[in-house]
């Protein structure tokens, strides 16, 4: 036993001094918060990552390195060229993809995001309207470390259930799943201000469309249930009822926030196909704009009637929207699997059928309450 | 009754450990990734193949256990040598300390390969290998109680990770379970069948049978065990069902290990990192157990002192570690492994159960016509 | 092994001093009947100390007695007055003259100059071979005080001190029972250590006392100063870095534990009692756990539990997730981490070990200073050097703060030999995360644990109640059940009489 204790305090010395592993000390590497792709030239990736990085000299500083090269792995060894410290990747919160490179299609950045061990599945992929390296490089002047901002922004807004989330895993969920569309944000810089646009959609890992924030609430509503949330919207003419229409000529425009919904999607016809989507929905009254007395519950009936109404017409519209581009964000495709026995859908097969693909919307709105007074 | 083992008091343990014996030694390298494997027979009818076999382990394990009542106090290699005789005896006998020193081999290789994967891929695989094989060394020359003492420790420090799968079900859907049995009857056998690497461990029960001191226990504390490792099982696939999209979930290769990526505390994020090197607790009664079972075959064969047996076994795994490098050829032994494994584990017990049974009730009549 | 070697060794040197001794001068032991020869043997055994007081009574009486060890009062009241009005003709009759309750009879040289060390006066009559031994010890001791080392809130404030006598008697006190066993014998070849072992009859297993009587008598040394010494060489495993033996100075844990079965031991001159067999879990237990209600003790205890556990991991994470891991640090810590380390030349696990090596400095400067100086170079040299490290960029004010805590956890141990396990076994796992992060981590844990399984406490199992498990006695362990659900006594002593009380409620009306 003596020996034997001495020959594991030799071997465990031995092994220490020879089997280090690779340090990466978190001062002395450059955490990437922030990669855009751009398409370049000659089939080359155009890679702009902002890189935070600490120093003595200065506490903190954010640097924006872009580099081109045939694969994205070689704009970073490009880059670390380019770097005082080695580049890491393990802190990266969001990806963007310039609209050139999300219509030419994104499989292969997601595939060797998912491959890297190092990379998060909850980091965010974002589209940029037009190029991402003029966006990123634009000296701001209220935002100090843009990497931080941006992530900050579609974080912001997904929690809050503005948009679909579209983080690493749910995009390479729906690229790989066969009823299933992704969609992403689009991001904008307006002047000073970066904000999130219109929302992306997807064919597999093309981008074929895009619709309004406004319109992805509904795009929202059918493809998930709803915990929290808020809309907009403007009831028109067609929507109202002869009683409400008195003071408000031009339509009555109404937010909405607090929804709930539960969403139903059914299979009524295998061969068309044709579905039943029937949304339960429950929300609080933020904002009128009309003089509705909202204590009065045959206005309130009305009212529900004339938001049903103008619900129903808008998701319809958005439906038909995404089946005139071929993009199903909704997962009817899924719907469509898993009500099949044995149906053998592949992607082609699915989008056939979703162009002929009819849905009969219905829905049921309740204002479960509006504010502390009347 | 040939060779039945004369243990002392102190060597013992109680039939309630036997639920942290069975269920730490089947809980190990498997089920880092099993979903892609199931997943590529059953497709999403998995989480049926892995019930199936969780049943199937329940009827093997009866067999097993009445295999070893009739002999009372004797472990595998012993009713062996009883039924078949000396020579056949010992050859299964070493075919079956093979068995278990190829299972130990499978999960060290496995593990390490997900360390250099994951973790630090700089590492050189020797120094995982070497410093693994000193901790099961110390433990193994600890003596049974102290292996079972580890077993015990590695489940009930390792039960607050299974609580962290809820994190991914906010992230799944229920219709991916639907239609539910779309899969045929062969396709779902076959990832049964594929389950085996994962589920196996339970055969350690062969050998550590007569070291139970309340030998009527025995069986609820197996079938508790046995269970235990089906529902997480099944939990894991059933999460991972929703969780991923079908593409997804058949090239994911550590299926179970992405899940605990999208864990996130406000203290700690990609928490699959601290579940890999927390595995390590998970993965030690694993190899401690197999090593054992291979040193108890080892001394009917040969004499040779624990200290000397597990100072040549750890040389040669290690040897074997370092020569077997690339993922491609891990991923043959596992394979391979698996295949063999499902004859010894999951149809042997049966036809041994058949042969003991056939000679005890020819030995009785011998004795009643004498 | 390294333990039996140093035995061997020692017995043999032994052996041959007394086979030299016994060889030249066989009748030596006898007492001489001559009054001078007898003189002449007493100062040739003792060297001729010179506190070494020769009184003769006329006609035929020599009293001897070591000056400072006797009581004078009692000598001169007792003894001197007495021996002057009556001189006596033989021992026995003396024997019944004095007045004193400590009286023996004896012929040995050994006995009488043993004795005569602790406090006796040897009374020779000329002509005889026998001489009379009156025990008139002085008991010049500290008077009692509050456990300064294991202070409490609530309970009692007395603990030992370094009386032998005085701890019995204290112990006595608790627990006023016939059954309560004291065993005494002599440990220390040269220094004749009185030790007691103490354990309740009926309670604690005849077994154990066995194990450790056996244990205690074959210790082979000449020297036991302190408790401490004992209570390593009667460890199952000496080389451990875990005492698996408890030290106390709490007289009220010491008669808890002796009322749970357990063995206790008593050293003279030492202030620290031995308490066995003793759980790992156990050292983490104080005794005023039991004088709080049960949701408060059993709070304290998960309180101490944890802060044992971010003792021993909380530096070792930061080093593993600065050097090797960045990936897991959330995003909100990522600014403010890598800034406050934007200035530190070195790698976290040398910052970590330099930081670590100044608190445990501190410490010890402040262990080893007068009380008072102490206090004040804890407060200067802590606040002084932490500002000061910090400006000065040598290490960063994030790992200041861990290090203090993990310091500050590390006291809440009720045993201070556990504390400093726990402060230490940390620099070897702070060393292992600088190499290989969360692995190493990993490794030290499991390395810990099957260190764990493997000791034992007077043959019962280290980890218990856990491994082996004992549902029952989990009651009273990270947790403190209501008294009402602990009414067994924990089996890892394994007690004869395993009751405690009645479980049933006192108050009839409340059920």
């Amino acid at each position: 036993m003596k020996k034997l204790r001495y020959f594991i305090i030799i071997i465990l010395l031995f092994v220490s001094l020879v089997g280090c592993a690779e340090t990466k000390i978190l001062e002395r590497i450059g955490v990437t918060t922030l990669v855009g792709y751009d398409l370049g030239d000659d089939e080359m990736v155009d890679t702009t990552a902002i890189i935070r990085q600490v120093s003595p000299e200065f506490q903190s500083r954010v640097e924006i390195i872009t580099t081109k090269d045939k694969t994205s792995k070689g704009t970073r060894i490009k880059a670390n060229l380019r770097s005082s410290k080695k580049i890491q990747i393990g802190q990266m919160r969001i990806v963007l993809f310039g609209d050139d490179v999300a219509k030419d299609g994104l499989r292969y950045y997601t595939e060797t995001l998912l491959e890297n061990p190092a990379v998060s599945n909850s980091l965010f992929m974002a589209v940029v309207e037009g190029r991402t390296q003029p966006l990123l490089e634009y000296k701001y002047e209220n935002i100090e470390d843009i990497g931080q901002h941006i992530f900050k922004l579609v974080e912001q807004n997904i929690t809050n259930e503005h948009l679909i989330s579209s983080t690493l895993h749910e995009v390479a969920h729906d690229y790989d799943s066969i009823g299933m569309d992704m969609s992403m944000p689009i991001l904008k810089r307006d002047k000073e201000v970066i904000a999130i646009t219109d929302v992306a959609l997807f064919k597999r890992d093309k981008m074929v469309g895009k619709l309004s924030v406004n319109d992805s609430f509904y795009l929202k509503l059918v493809r998930n249930n709803f915990q929290s949330g808020m809309l907009e919207t403007v009831l028109t003419k067609d929507d109202l009822t002869s009683s409400l229409m008195k003071n408000s000529p031009d339509g009555i425009p109404l937010v909405f926030d607090t929804v709930r919904t539960v969403r139903d999607v059914k299979l009524i016809n295998q061969k068309t196909p044709e579905f039943d989507l029937h949304i339960k929905m429950n929300a609080r009254l933020l904002e009128i704009k009309s003089d509705i007395n909202t204590g009065d519950p045959k206005q309130i009936a009305a009212l529900e009637k004339a938001i049903k109404k103008n619900l129903t017409r808008e998701i319809s519209r958005v439906i038909a929207y995404c089946q005139e581009v071929d993009s199903d964000v909704f997962g009817f495709g899924e719907v469509y699997r898993s009500s099949v026995r044995n149906s053998n859908l592949t992607h082609e097969k699915w989008h056939e059928m979703y162009k002929e693909m009819k849905v009969n919307v219905k829905i049921d709105f309740t204002i479960i309450r509006n504010g502390i007074f009347e | 009754m040939k060779n039945p083992l004369q243990l002392s008091p102190k060597d013992t343990i109680n039939a309630f450990l036997l639920f942290f014996v069975i269920h730490s030694s089947q809980v190990g390298v498997g089920i880092h990734g099993f979903q892609r494997f199931v997943y590529h027979d059953a497709k999403h009818d998995a989480w049926i193949s892995v019930l199936l076999i969780g049943i199937v382990s329940h009827i093997i394990v009866i067999f097993m256990i009445k295999t070893l009542e009739m002999y009372d106090s004797n472990d595998l290699y012993g009713i062996h040598q009883d039924v078949f005789g000396k020579w056949i005896g010992n050859f299964l006998n070493g075919i079956y300390i093979l068995y278990c020193s190829t299972a130990f081999f499978a999960v060290l290789r496995n593990y390490m390969e997900v360390i250099n994967a994951w973790v630090f891929p700089n590492l050189n695989p020797w120094f995982l290998s070497a410093t693994l094989l000193l901790i099961v060394m110390y433990a193994f020359l600890s003596g049974l109680r102290v292996i079972v003492g580890i077993a015990f420790f590695s489940v009930v420090f390792s039960f607050w990770l299974y609580p962290l799968l809820i994190f991914p079900l906010e992230f799944s859907s229920s219709s991916s379970f639907y239609p539910i049995l779309e899969s045929d009857i062969i396709s779902i056998l076959k990832g049964a069948q594929s389950m085996t690497f994962t589920i196996i461990g339970f055969e350690i029960l062969n050998v550590i049978y007569p070291f139970v001191k309340d030998k009527e226990n025995v069986k609820k504390h197996v079938h508790l065990g046995l269970l235990a490792t089906t529902v997480i099982y099944l939990a894991i696939i059933l999460v991972s069902l929703a969780y991923y999209s079908e593409g997804e979930l058949a090239r994911t290769i550590w299926a179970t290990l992405t899940l605990f990526s999208i864990v996130r505390f406000p203290f700690i994020e990609r928490f699959e990192f601290i579940a890999i090197n927390f595995w390590m607790l998970i993965i030690i009664p694993n190899l401690c157990l197999y090593i054992w079972a291979a040193y108890r075959g080892t001394i009917r064969l040969v004499k040779i002192s624990a200290k000397k047996f597990v100072w040549i076994f750890s040389i040669i795994i290690f040897i074997f570690t370092i020569v077997i490098q690339t993922r491609t050829q891990i991923n043959m032994i596992n394979t391979q492994f698996g295949k063999v494994a499902f004859y010894i584990v999951f149809v042997y017990p049966i036809f041994l159960y058949v042969v003991a049974a056939l000679k005890k009730k020819l030995t009785s009549q011998k004795e009643q016509k004498e | 092994m390294f333990k039996n070697k140093f035995k061997l060794s020692l017995s043999k040197k032994q052996s041959k001093v007394e086979s030299d001794r016994d060889g030249n001068e066989p009748k030596e032991n006898m007492i001489p009947s001559a009054t001078n020869s007898f003189i002449q043997a007493i100062k040739d055994a003792t060297h001729n100390p010179s506190d070494l007081i020769v009184k003769s009574i006329p006609p035929n009486l020599t009293l001897i007695f070591i000056e400072n060890l006797v009581d004078e009062r009692t000598l001169n009241d007792h003894i001197l007055n007495d021996l002057y009005k009556k001189p006596s003709e033989s021992p026995e009759l003396m024997k019944s003259l004095l007045s004193i309750p400590l009286l023996n009879i004896s012929n040995l040289l050994d006995d009488a100059l043993s004795s005569m060390m602790t406090g006796t006066v040897i009374i020779h009559i000329d002509g005889y071979s026998q001489v009379v031994l009156a025990n008139i010890a002085t008991r010049e001791t500290r008077s009692l005080s509050a456990p300064e080392n294991e202070s409490q809130v609530i309970g009692s404030q007395v603990g030992f001190n370094e009386s032998l006598s005085t701890n019995v008697s204290l112990v006595r006190r608790y627990i006023m029972n016939p059954d309560l066993c004291i065993e005494k014998t002599k440990i220390g070849k040269r220094t004749n250590t009185s030790v007691s072992l103490l354990f309740m009859k009926g309670i604690a297993s005849e077994e154990m006392v066995n194990t450790l009587r056996q244990r205690i008598n074959s210790i082979d040394i000449d020297a036991i100063i302190d408790s401490a010494a004992l209570a390593e060489m009667i460890d199952d495993n000496s080389l451990s870095i875990f005492p698996q033996m408890l030290l106390t100075e709490r007289t009220d844990k010491f008669c808890d534990g002796l009322m749970n079965g357990k063995l206790g031991v008593l050293v003279d001159g030492s202030s620290m009692a031995i308490i066995c067999p003793q759980s790992f879990i156990e050292f983490f237990q104080s005794r005023e756990d039991q004088n709080l209600r049960w949701q408060i003790a059993s709070f304290l205890r998960i309180l101490r539990f944890s802060a044992i556990f971010l003792s021993v991991y909380l530096t070792p994470l930061y080093v593993a997730a600065l050097t090797f891991h960045y990936e897991v640090i959330p995003q909100a810590f990522l600014v403010p981490l890598s800034e406050s380390r934007a200035l530190v030349p070195f790698p976290p696990v040398f910052e970590a070990l330099l930081l670590e090596f100044i608190i445990e400095l501190l410490r010890e400067a402040g262990a080893r200073l007068p009380t008072k100086i102490g206090q004040t170079i804890g407060i200067v040299g802590g606040i002084v050097i932490g500002t000061a490290a910090v400006q000065a960029g040598i290490t960063s004010n994030i790992l200041i703060i861990i290090i203090a805590l993990s310091a500050l956890a590390s006291f809440t141990s009720p045993s201070y030999m556990m504390g400093n396990v726990i402060r230490i076994i940390r620099f070897p796992i702070i060393i292992l995360a600088g190499f290989w992060g969360f692995y190493g981590i990993m490794l030290a844990f499991c390395f810990i644990l099957i260190h764990l399984l493997r000791q034992s406490s007077l043959g019962t199992p280290y980890t218990a109640p856990f491994y082996p498990p004992r549902l029952k006695d989990w009651r009273d362990s990270i947790i403190r059940a209501p008294f009402s659900y602990t009414s067994k006594r924990p089996t890892s002593s394994r007690p004869v009489d395993d009751e405690k009380s009645n479980p049933e409620p006192v108050n009839p009306e409340k059920s």
